[in-house]
């Protein structure tokens, strides 16, 4: 458990290149003296790493070891910018790194997966996919529109989509101001250059096979042990009741959800940050406790 | 429970209570720092390996030391210098970009928490990464340290929270940020990063929070209001010029001072209690005619400032502003790291930090950038290879991942004490003069000068520049152009005046905050320059003898512009 009687500890900050594929890729990790549990965080759409530093950090400080991968074309990660690779690979690439997290950590420790907004679509497949065996110990969707594009999308227009193999920018239309009140933060996002904020018309594509991979798959390939939605009050981004309807389906009816007082999308850029961070990192650690059954 | 079992706090404001329970667990902490520091410098061999192994085990598994192969030194801590290259901060601008956006994990293993705001030579800040571990290990400890001397020889200086006036770090709100990350500089302490950041007794104290006005009159006024009347006894500044500008602010802000301490208001509005008993004594005081600020304060037992190498010039003025009061050293520091640390009452020298960097040295008649320029392996000495009486270039390690950092300055070995060098910094290398910390370089006032000049439509030759020791203390420049005119000497010493305070931050602040009069410009036709040159050549070791656009003094002046 958390050591609550003592000063803050002097965390460390690495970048590990980790083989994924063909590529190697930016694993980065916010790691405490001594490792009691871990999270492994899957970034959004334009989001990487980089936006992380002062959630890593809290997270190492709570003994939790904090792992973000920058997939390809993301972050410091290799690979063409706007471009998510096939279903498959980047699954793949995920299942490796994750793999490469548990040998890290070491069988006993308390694993979560955390996916925030279109991260979560990517956790839910992978949660579905075969080639994932890494075993964790908690799931927690962080505003995730999961099944966003069937949600949204009529049976044609999707139809369309999958066969556009187009390598014509779509915007994702985000707005700062949608993830956040706070200037200091709006100005980073908008100020981002590794942010990706278009995509060509074939990664769309598979964002749909990646949601069509968990709505016809799940519930998950394996009992998911403890899963949470969590959201702000409101999200100017996310249907909310439609995310958690999948989610539920997802991990057959065993969720929780969890609301934080805000109305932004973008959690760790609000004031229920540092609140954020606290849960989930009380809510890993606890997942290691012996309970003898 | 039982409340008497309860330390009992006196009815007191917030920041007075933080003074209260801060107290002796700052001393306690600033005397263990010191005593740390005491038992390296008896052992700087075990000190300068502790370091070094650190930051390999710091750096071993950074991304740039992996992609250049230099995590081979974790293997063989003894290839550090020979697999690691000497670097400028320039050499490092790649790298430090790429860690704008990880925030930390490119140089170093540790999260950068911020980036440390400097003059750089090009008129660019620099961006030092501030990372956690090297703000735990070594910034906050020196700090400590030092502070732990100061409290070792006069412990009246935390006699009650009214005792010190730290000037040496301010807090400030920031609205620099380098992809979301604060840049700001290392002297402004705000915002506190985590509980064991910089947290003194005073932390709390309305003249050291964000809500004392941030321009330099401004701030001094603050402090000044809140502290006048009360038994001061310590203030602490690093640059001379500070402590100089303090007396003759109360000087110029007198009557304003006496009406608010009367009247109990700040800046005229209501505030506190009035206080006609220091309202009168600073009246006294101001009547005559050249009072100092053991008259202003009796209760004054001491100040700190950088006393050695250029700030020495400061001394008579120290001595007159005041008297008789006692004087400790501030550490010889920079932006980049921490070089030496008072241990006792010694003005001009301070034993090395051997717990703060790995330190090497060159002698200083190596022309070391020229030698860099080309490309060339150039042997460094350890802290035991240094020979007293001789000048040295710095180069030090920091645990923030800068490597090998050729720091431009140039050291004095003065003596050795139980192995450790005691020395002093004496000038930049390249740099001909800094009045209060503004470090002019040569290439600095070269491209003020062609700005300046440019504007006019006119082209940059030959020039010289040079200090002039005044009240207030300012540099010369004399250029050449086609028609000499007083009209064009005003709007030249203008012009360059507000391009160097463009190109050096330092320099702005010390001519907004009044330390440093204007750049002044004398403009002589052209040519001349290049034969007062070749007179002095003639006068002198003819082979050796060559023009410098930096001067020492400005009697070249006299020599080429009469009045």
């Amino acid at each position: 458990m958390i050591e609550t009687i003592r000063p803050p500890q002097n965390i460390r900050r690495e970048i590990i290149d980790v083989p994924c594929g063909d590529t190697r890729l930016a694993l980065h990790v916010w790691r405490p003296e001594r490792i009691k549990g871990a999270v492994f965080y899957f970034h959004g759409l334009q989001s990487h790493a980089g936006w992380l530093w002062e959630v890593g950090p809290r997270f190492a400080d709570n003994d939790i070891a904090f792992f973000v991968l920058d997939r390809r074309g993301s972050g410091i990660s290799p690979g063409p910018r706007g471009e998510i690779p096939e279903a498959g690979t980047v699954l793949d690439d995920y299942a490796q790194a994750a793999a490469f997290v548990r040998a890290m950590i070491g069988d006993t420790v308390p694993l979560s997966l955390f996916g925030h907004c279109l991260g979560g679509s990517f956790m839910a497949a992978l949660m579905c996919h075969e080639g994932f065996t890494t075993s964790y110990d908690a799931a927690v969707f962080c505003s995730s529109w999961l099944g966003r594009m069937h949600a949204t999308l009529d049976a044609d227009t999707r139809q369309t989509i999958a066969s556009d193999r187009g390598e014509q920018l779509w915007d994702a239309g985000l707005r700062a101001a949608d993830f956040t009140d706070e200037t200091k933060y709006q100005h980073f996002i908008d100020h981002d250059d590794l942010a990706v904020r278009q995509l060509t018309r074939r990664s769309r594509a598979v964002l749909l096979d990646l949601e069509q991979r968990y709505l016809s798959g799940g519930p998950t390939t394996a009992p998911v042990p403890a899963a949470t939605f969590v959201s702000g009050i409101t999200d100017p981004i996310v249907d909310l009741e439609a995310a958690q309807s999948v989610f539920q389906e997802l991990v057959a009816g065993r969720g929780a959800l969890m609301r934080f007082p805000t109305d932004r999308h973008y959690l760790f850029y609000t004031d229920v940050s540092d609140d954020l961070v606290d849960w989930t990192s009380t809510y890993t650690l606890l997942q290691g406790v012996n309970r003898g059954v | 429970m039982d409340t008497a079992q309860i330390p009992q706090l006196p009815q007191t404001s917030p920041w007075q209570q933080h003074w209260q329970t801060r107290r002796d667990p700052f001393v306690d902490e600033c005397l263990r720092a010191r005593q740390s520091l005491l038992a390296d410098l008896k052992d700087p061999a075990g000190a300068q390996a502790r370091v070094l192994d650190d930051l390999i085990d710091i750096g071993a598994a950074s991304l740039h030391w992996k992609e250049k192969g230099y995590d081979v030194i974790a293997a063989d801590p003894g290839s550090f210098r020979s697999v690691l290259p000497i670097m400028r901060y320039n050499d490092f601008v790649d790298e430090i970009d790429r860690e704008t956006r990880t925030k930390g994990g490119i140089l170093s293993c540790s999260p950068v928490l911020r980036w440390l705001k400097t003059s750089g030579t090009t008129g660019t800040p620099k961006r030092v990464p501030y990372t956690l571990h090297w703000l735990l290990t070594y910034r906050i400890p020196a700090m400590k340290a030092m502070w732990g001397t100061c409290l070792e020889h006069h412990p009246e200086i935390l006699a009650h929270p009214w005792a010190t006036l730290d000037t040496q770090t301010v807090r400030e709100d920031v609205y620099d940020f380098v992809h979301g990350v604060e840049h700001q500089a290392i002297s402004n302490r705000h915002p506190q990063l985590n509980s064991r950041d910089w947290n003194p007794p005073w932390y709390e104290s309305p003249w050291f929070g964000p809500d004392a006005p941030t321009s330099h009159a401004g701030r001094m006024y603050h402090r000044v209001r809140n502290l006048v009347g009360k038994d001061l006894h310590y203030i602490s500044a690093i640059n001379p010029s500070t402590l100089v500008s303090l007396r003759d602010l109360i000087a110029e802000h007198g009557a304003e001072l006496v009406r608010d301490l009367r009247e109990g208001t700040l800046y005229g509005k209501p505030w506190t209690d009035p206080d006609e008993r220091a309202a009168a004594h600073l009246e006294r005081t101001l009547a005559k005619a050249e009072f100092s600020l053991v008259d202003v304060w009796p209760s004054l037992t001491l100040y700190s400032c950088w006393l050695s190498a250029s700030a020495e010039l400061y001394r008579p003025r120290l001595d007159a502003v005041l008297p008789g009061v006692a004087k400790l050293p501030f550490m010889s520091c920079g932006t980049e790291g921490v070089t030496t640390i008072p241990v006792d009452d010694t003005l001009e020298s301070q034993p090395l930090a051997v717990s703060q960097a790995y330190f090497e040295f060159v002698p200083a008649e190596v022309p070391l950038g020229a030698l860099l320029d080309a490309g060339e392996k150039v042997g460094t000495l350890l802290y035991d290879e240094v020979e007293e009486g001789r000048d040295y270039h710095l180069i030090m390690s920091q645990g923030n991942g800068l490597y090998r950092l050729w720091t431009g300055d140039i050291y004095r070995v003065d003596r050795i004490e139980d192995g450790t060098p005691w020395i002093h910094f004496t000038h930049r290398d390249g740099v001909f003069h800094s009045f209060t910390g503004e470090k002019i370089t040569e290439g600095q006032v070269t491209q003020a000068i062609r700005q300046g000049l440019a504007a006019g439509g006119l082209e940059t030759g030959l020039y010289m520049c040079g200090p002039r020791w005044d009240e207030l203390p300012s540099y010369t420049v004399v250029v050449e152009v086609p028609e000499p005119t007083d009209e064009l000497d005003r709007e030249l010493s203008g012009a360059i005046d507000r391009e160097l305070s463009v190109i050096n931050i330092e320099y702005a602040s010390k001519r907004d905050s009044g330390r440093l009069a204007g750049l002044r410009v004398r403009t002589v036709a052209q040519g001349a320059i290049a034969a007062y040159v070749e007179s002095r050549r003639q006068q002198g070791n003819a082979t050796q003898y060559k023009y410098k656009p930096f001067q020492q003094d400005v009697d070249f002046v006299g020599a080429l512009v009469s009045d």
